[in-house]
Parts: C-alpha cells; structure tokens; sequence
C-alpha cells in the first residue's frame, strides 16, 4: 500500500469550499500523505449529520453550525466538533430583486445611495406596505445557524425592522435562491459567493451591502471536524490543516485566480460561470491574508452572542466554554507553523498583538468579555429569560 | 398517517413510496423538490427526504421554533436506539416529525425506506456493472476484429489471442482489448 491515509472531506458548491478544491487538486493532501476524496454534498444538514457519524472525516462549514453542533439539539446526533481553521473572510452579501430595489429608492433616495446602505429604505418601505395591507417581504438565507442568518438579521434590526415580525425569513438552498429571486418568490436574500454575483449578472438581482461592508473581515465559513476525530487521528488533522492552509494562501494570490476560477467552475466543484466567479473573488473574499486562517475566538463569541439575541440558545449556556471548546486557534498555530514561512509570523504567535476590536457597520462596540451583555443590548431581539 | 417523501430521484421515491404502502394505514405522496403549499395543504405527519436533496435545509430551519410555524418539526432520532441515525445517514435518507408523534410509528416507515434506498442503490451497481460488461464485450468484439483484418487470424484465433495478451499482462481482457484499440488509432493517425 502507499501509506497516505485515506479522508473524505465534504463541500458545498460556494465558492469558499476553495481551500479543499485547491489542496486537493493542485496535490497538496497528497504530498502531506493524505488520499482525499471530496464529496459534494447538497446541504447543510447533511454535512453536519455525515461528519457527525463519521461518514466523511471532515468538512467545509458554517461556523456556527460547528458552534452549535455539540449543544444536543433536540433530534441531531451531538456530536461535539472543532474548528481548527477558518476557511474564509467576508464573501456573502444581501441582495435583493430589481423590482425592490427601484422600490427602496423611490423611498428613500439617500439611503439607497449611501456608501453604506442600512435598512432604513427597507423599513420606510415596510412601513408604507403595511398602510397598504400588502403581505410582508420575504428574505432567505440558507441555514438558520449562519453568517448569512446573523448578518441580515442584524442589518434589518439596526434599522428597526424585525426579522421575526416585520418580515418572512425563509431557507432555500443557494443554488435556488437566483430562480426564486427572479420568480418572485423571494424579494431578497442573504447568501455566500458566488449566487450575489450571479444575481447581478443575470440582471435579477442588485447587491445592498457586502459582507466586507457589513463587517470588514468578518468570519463566515470554517474547516470542521468532530472532537472523537481530531483525537483520534492528530497526525491526519494537523497534515490536513497544513495543506489547507497552503492551498488557501494560493488562493489568494491574484495571478492563480484565473487558474482556481476554472477550478471553481467545474461541475464538480461549484459549477457555476467563470465571470461570476471571478468577480467575488477579485472584490471580496479572502482565504489566507490578515490571518483569515485563525480561528478566532471573538469570532465564535460573536456568533454565539447572535446565537442568544435571537433565541437560539438559553440562558444557561456558557458561551467562553462552547468558543473554547470549537474553535482552536492553538491547532491552527501548530500546523501553521509547521508549513513556515507561507505563514505571517504575526497570526501564529500567541503574543502577537491582538486584532483590531471587531468593527461592524453600524460601529456598536462588541467586547468579547461580556457577549451576553452583547446579545442583550439590542433593541430588537429575543433573548430568552 | 400522512408520509410525504422528498426526493430529487423520482424512480427511487416511487420505490419508497410503493414499499410504504404496505406499512399501517398510510396516505403516501411523493414529490422532487419542498413546496411549502402542498407542505401546508397536505399537513403530512411525517416527512422522510432523501440526503442528497437540497431541500433538507429547508426542513432544518423549520425545526426553529418560529411564529409562524405552529406544528414544530424534529428531526427523527431514536435515542433508544443507538446506531439507528448513523445507520440512516449512511443510506442517505433523513426522516423529520410533527413534534409529539411517537418515535415507535415512525420507525418502521424509515426502515422502509432505508431499505429501499439500499435496494435502489443495487440497482443502479448492477446496472453500472451490466454497462460496463456490455461496454467491455463490445470492445472485445472490435479489438477481434481488428486483429483478424490486420493478422490474418479467424476469430478462435484473435479471441486466444486476447486472452493470453490478458493473462501474460495480468489484466482483464477488456482493458488489453481497449489498449489495443487505442493504439491502433494512434498508428493509424501517424500514417495518415
């Protein structure tokens, strides 16, 4: 036998699933000794349950589905995960249809040609719908434990506008949301690369707020795999994170960009049009740059804060312990280190100087040390008693 | 009881569907993609969708609790029964419940249904398997062909031949059969 270990990792047609296209393709699993295969899957629920039980060894993923994965949610199998390593910065984006579009403008002209575009033409406009009795707007995103979930609910909260109340938040699978859009059945939705590009392309659609807006290297998808896994096969982990993190440092140098679009562009990776997928890439989305790779724990803080604002979790719940026991930057340091200079020396240091304070769009401060103060500041929001 | 199955294999949901229909009394139907109409108008009790849909998302959300769905849905896990949802993981089916119907009716549909998962998956093997051996056969027939024009052989001849090209390579003899047509275009492109 040849002696490499044999991982399935599986992915979702996004384009932040490029890491694991990448150190699959260009051979770096290979020459860590790692035989993988990558499975396409077709949804979230999926991912999680097949790392769950084991039948794919690792995954691309939402980072607060790994979050909430070992919290033994009614009906899931628990099973603890890690996030060893963040597989991207920004990417997503809230887009929304022509027709509304021209609508928000009629309503507020300011709003909607703002460097930032808040909810605040949203909001006149639900306003004015409601006089009518027109039925509400309907957004979707694609998971309730996402970036994407948390990143809209906040923008429409900031402007005064209730996800839960003032609008209908639906789930459609990413590869559908552009055919909603343009049937109708949607108004909006907020979605990873490349569908926000797709949709402007197609002439459906027409972006409000990108995530690198919203919050300029905010978190959004990660690397997962379960704690029995990681501790039973540490040598395969740490092989399989420096790989990753090679692959996404090549990814993110411009001139492989037109090399990683064909890539992208497969059928059997994202399979969705080269143009789009270049666009999202040349403007937003980082892999490896400005740490991306860390884990970091404010971002998990951050998520959970989300988790408790909206109810997703109870008072109970210890949120430093739940950030401390997913996300492991200390693993992420150890393979990163070991690949060398490929790294910045700055993101693998425990004493490196700490990151610039979270900054979101609207400039409310978030302090990590007291996230649930956090969740519970807000003014629209549903945090459990 | 009402059991919708989703599935974006129409033949694989007609199979659940069919082998359904022998367990309690059931209403049964079947569709591609979630519609949230028919969801509504149908009120099924039980949902069972096929992992490979991309429609589970859509389930998953409904497991929130949301104010505007007043019949919660969990997903179906027997926690008597360890073993069960790995089990239903890998046959690619997922089964999801109106909250409060009892784990003990639900079984028996996913258990049909996993075993006609299983069963669809043979199909499709043995199909592959059939295509290949028909494809290999096919190959054979040519590369005969092609060695009794350019060696002069009968077709015992080339046949022998074949195989003991097959069995001196260790090979199955359509793979030298394949070897040998593949060369030969190429010669055949040098010369032209």
């Amino acid at each position: 036998m040849s002696g490499l270990a044999d991982l399935t990792l599986g992915f979702i047609p996004l384009t932040d699933c490029a890491p694991l296209v990448v150190a699959k393709s260009l051979g770096f699993f290979a020459e860590e000794g790692l035989e993988v295969t990558l499975s396409r899957e077709a949804s979230w629920a999926t991912i999680r349950d097949k790392v769950a039980v084991g039948a794919l060894d690792g995954a691309h993923m939402l980072a607060p589905m790994a979050l909430a994965a070992g919290l033994g949610d009614d009906g899931v199998v628990a099973a603890p995960m890690l996030a060893p390593l963040a597989l991207n910065l920004n990417g997503s984006a809230i887009t929304v249809s022509t027709a509304l579009a021209d609508a928000l403008r009629a309503v507020d002209p300011e709003g909607m040609a703002a460097d930032t575009v808040t909810a605040r033409p949203l909001a006149r406009l639900i306003e004015a719908r409601r006089g009518q009795g027109a039925p509400p707007l309907i957004f979707a995103v694609v998971f309730p434990y996402s970036m994407h979930s948390y990143a809209l609910r906040y923008w429409l909260a900031q402007a005064g506008v209730d996800p839960d109340h003032d609008v209908r938040l639906v789930v459609t699978p990413p590869p559908r949301v552009v055919a909603h859009l343009q049937s109708g059945g949607i108004d909006g939705f907020c979605v990873g690369a490349p569908w926000n590009a797709v949709a402007v392309s197609e002439g459906v659609g027409e972006i409000l707020i990108k995530a690198s807006t919203f919050w300029p290297g905010g978190p959004d998808k990660v690397f997962g795999v379960t704690e029995a896994w990681a501790a039973r096969r540490p040598d395969d982990l740490r092989a399989a994170l420096r790989a990753l993190i090679r692959a996404s440092a090549w990814a993110d140098e411009p001139g492989n960009h037109a090399e990683l679009v064909a890539l992208l562009s497969r059928p059997d990776h994202v399979g969705a049009e080269p143009e789009v997928l270049a666009r999202a890439l040349k403007q937003e989305i980082v892999f490896h740059r400005d740490a991306a790779g860390l884990p970091r724990r404010e971002h998990a803080l951050w998520f959970l804060s989300q988790m408790v604002r909206w109810g997703q979790v109870g008072p109970d719940l210890d949120l430093e312990a739940v950030a401390d026991q997913v996300y492991r930057p200390d693993l992420f340091r150890e393979a990163a280190l070991s690949v060398g200079p490929v790294v910045e020396p700055a993101m693998v240091f425990a004493d490196a100087p700490p990151p610039p304070p979270a900054a979101l769009f609207d400039g409310a401060p978030f302090d990590p040390a007291d996230s649930r103060g956090y969740a519970a500041g807000f003014a629209i929001g549903r945090v459990q008693g | 009881m009402r059991v919708l199955v989703i599935d974006p294999d129409p033949a694989r949901a007609a199979l659940v569907a069919e082998g359904l229909a022998g367990v309690d009394p059931l209403q049964v139907r079947q569709a591609t993609t979630f519609d949230e109409r028919e969801v509504l108008e149908f009120a099924p009790d039980v949902v069972v969708i096929a992992s490979d849909s991309p429609d589970r998302d859509i389930l998953e959300s409904l497991r929130e609790s949301s104010v505007s769905n007043p019949r919660p849905v969990v997903m179906f896990v027997d926690r008597s029964e360890p073993g069960l949802a790995e089990q239903a993981v890998r046959a690619g089916v997922a089964a999801y419940i109106v909250d409060g119907l009892s784990p003990a009716r639900v079984r028996p549909i996913l258990d049909v249904a996993m075993s006609r998962f299983a069963l669809t998956q043979q199909l499709r093997g043995d199909l592959a398997k059939a295509k290949a051996d028909l494809e290999s056969r096919k190959t054979v027939e040519r590369a005969k062909g092609l060695l009794m024009k350019e060696r002069g052989l009968d077709e015992d001849g080339a046949y022998r031949l074949l195989r003991k090209l097959a069995m001196d390579k260790g090979r199955p003899i359509g793979a030298v059969a394949a070897d040998l047509l593949a060369f030969a275009n190429i010669l055949k492109g040098d010369a032209s």
